[in-house]
């Protein structure tokens, strides 16, 4: 959304509020990460104030739901308070909260939908809804000052090529599957080269993709526009198993790595080549990765679109894009009764109807 | 234009399509673009199978009577097929503007070439509606570097859901019509047995998306009867 767009809505919109700041606080806990962000429009400029998170980081194994949802209860009144700290802002001050209340691990979502709604009841604050996959997509959509991007949604919980179009964010392609994340995650962490999944910024998969430098034949299951990656990790763990060194195993990380980035590539590819847009937006945990940038930024060079990403802090979970979704939503009135506000576990991208998305 | 001259058309997704005239007939060339984001091994092998199992099918196809482009030349290694040149437009680009009886026919007819495909067990692997040309009253059927055979229903299905979410994302106005008459097309040559069956895997294929409530619901009902 642009900046003269945010403008006109605070003519037509903001007639009933202060029009010169708008502030909203929101909570992001779907999965691994507690996060509060705040973002604001001040005198037409959209800013983030703050992003602070605690992430949960299992000592073995992947994420616990009931685990990770106690760690986010123990840490959220310190995450809170720093950001208000931090920022600055007191809770009275606040326009609205917005919280991610789905799609997500059941018992973490409820720890940031109590807070919420406590909030909203408590301080009498308006509580807005928010899909934590479009958080992703307007929280890169800000950063890099786009309008309408072809998305590339990549995270432990979700692999998806996206548009917009008619009031809602399409899925051209999506896993039939395991996601993208979750591949690299269950792969390392099966042949005891994770937790911790991520080492100085780099994905373990990447770390032990150095170690080889040969590529080896795996699974390539595309179908259509979507992708599969079962039988592509099966694969991979069935020849890691046999093994024999760290340049063999290199060489299965470098393939597996190859193989299902390329997959994903191709999708978007072809996501590109029928809606001929001309930028690209890698968004989501996996954004963090440099080789799937580099990936993505020489396939949109062949088709003359630009390619964006968005950087670290916003990549991963964080409350900041759920503060900045939710003022959206709020301007255009979106609300909800907090005795109403039930978490979604399941709650599609291409489920909600947002209002600055055009018609056609 | 010269016998052997190349006349740039477009630019798809994994391939350069060249207008030209081989053995006097107007011909496409599609040339499969080497990709500087994979592996050159990757790459190579990546090519050479798209290459080989796009040209067998379609030849199979033509044998079989459906309206796909006929095979002129093949050369795996480079990633070189021409195939005859079909004068259309892709339904993708028209289907918002035409007229419902012609909806109506296109549906009909894809239906029933998607059926006889799937009798023959071969599956297209990207049925969606960017590729298929129309051109005059016939509907032609392109674009096989993702097909295979395969006597798995799954495979069929996915062509069905591939074709169901390509008219969603681009034109949902016309979702129901197009999907209502090509389920009538489909069903006149696999029989309502099989075609019904195959209904029933394609919302199968649909609830395997991600977060899907539906899916949800029917765990918990499981979860509670049995």
């Amino acid at each position: 959304m642009a900046n003269a767009d945010i403008q006109n809505l605070f003519v037509t919109q903001g007639k009933e509020r202060a029009l010169d700041k708008i502030i909203v606080l929101g909570i992001e806990s779907t999965s691994h990460t507690f996060g509060v962000g705040i973002a604001a429009i001040i005198y037409g400029e959209p800013k983030i104030l703050v992003n602070e998170y605690s992430k949960y980081v299992p000592e073995k194994g992947g994420i616990h739901p009931r685990e990770a949802s106690q760690h986010h209860m123990a840490k959220a009144p310190r995450v809170l308070r720093n950001a208000l700290n931090k920022s600055g802002i007191k809770l009275k001050d606040i326009d609205a909260i917005a919280v991610a209340l789905g799609p997500g691990l059941g018992p973490c979502l409820r720890v940031g939908a109590s807070i919420a709604r406590f909030i909203s009841s408590y301080y009498g604050k308006p509580l807005v809804p928010v899909n934590h996959a479009v958080a992703h997509i307007e929280i890169g959509k800000l950063v890099n000052k786009l309008n309408d991007p072809l998305v590339v949604y990549v995270s432990g919980g979700n692999t998806l090529v996206s548009i917009q179009r008619r009031r809602r964010y399409r899925v051209l392609g999506e896993t039939l599957d395991i996601p993208l994340g979750n591949l690299l995650d269950t792969f390392a962490r099966e042949v005891g080269l994770a937790p911790p999944y991520v080492v100085g910024g780099k994905h373990q998969v990447d770390i032990c993709a150095e170690w080889g430098n040969e590529f080896i034949d795996l699974p390539y299951t595309v179908k259509g526009n979507d992708l599969s990656f079962s039988g592509l990790l099966t694969a991979a763990l069935k020849k890691a198993r046999q093994a024999q060194n760290r340049i063999e195993l290199g060489n299965i990380c470098l393939s597996l790595r190859e193989t299902a980035f390329n997959m994903l590539v191709e999708v978007a590819e072809r996501g590109l080549a029928l809606t001929r847009k001309k930028e690209v937006l890698l968004t989501g945990g996996v954004a963090a990765n440099e080789y799937l940038n580099l990936k993505l930024d020489k396939m949109a060079q062949l088709h003359g679109a630009r390619f964006y990403t968005v950087p670290n802090e916003y990549a991963g979970d964080n409350g900041a894009m759920i503060a900045w979704t939710g003022l959206l939503l709020y301007l255009y009135g979106v609300t909800i009764d907090p005795q109403k506000a039930f978490v979604k576990q399941r709650w599609r991208l291409d489920e909600v109807d947002l209002p600055w998305i055009p018609e056609n | 234009m010269d016998p052997g001259e190349l006349v740039f058309l477009t630019q798809g997704a994994e391939a350069k399509l060249y207008l030209t005239v081989f053995l006097g007939f107007k011909s496409i060339a599609k040339y499969r673009i080497p990709k500087p984001y994979r592996h050159p091994e990757f790459d190579k092998l990546f090519r050479y199978r798209r290459t080989i199992i796009e040209a067998k099918i379609m030849s199979h196809l033509r044998i079989l009577g459906l309206n796909v482009p006929a095979i002129y030349y093949v050369d795996p290694d480079n990633g070189l097929i021409i195939m005859e040149y079909i004068d259309g437009h892709r339904l993708s680009d028209c289907l918002g503007v035409l007229e419902r009886s012609s909806v109506i026919d296109y549906a009909l007819s894809l239906g029933k070439q998607a059926s006889i495909m799937h009798k023959n067990t071969i599956y297209h692997g990207d049925l969606t509606i960017a590729n298929t040309i129309v051109s005059g009253n016939k509907l032609y059927i392109i674009d096989f570097g993702l097909s295979g055979y395969s006597r798995d229903l799954e495979e069929y299905a996915i062509d069905i859901h591939l074709l169901s979410r390509s008219i969603e994302a681009l034109y949902p106005e016309l979702h129901d019509l197009f999907m209502g008459y090509f389920w009538k097309g489909y069903a006149e040559i696999a029989g309502n047995e099989f075609t019904v069956k195959l209904k029933d895997k394609v919302h199968d294929i649909r609830l395997r998306g991600r977060y899907i409530e539906e899916r949800l619901r029917r765990r918990i009902m499981h979860e509670k009867y049995m």
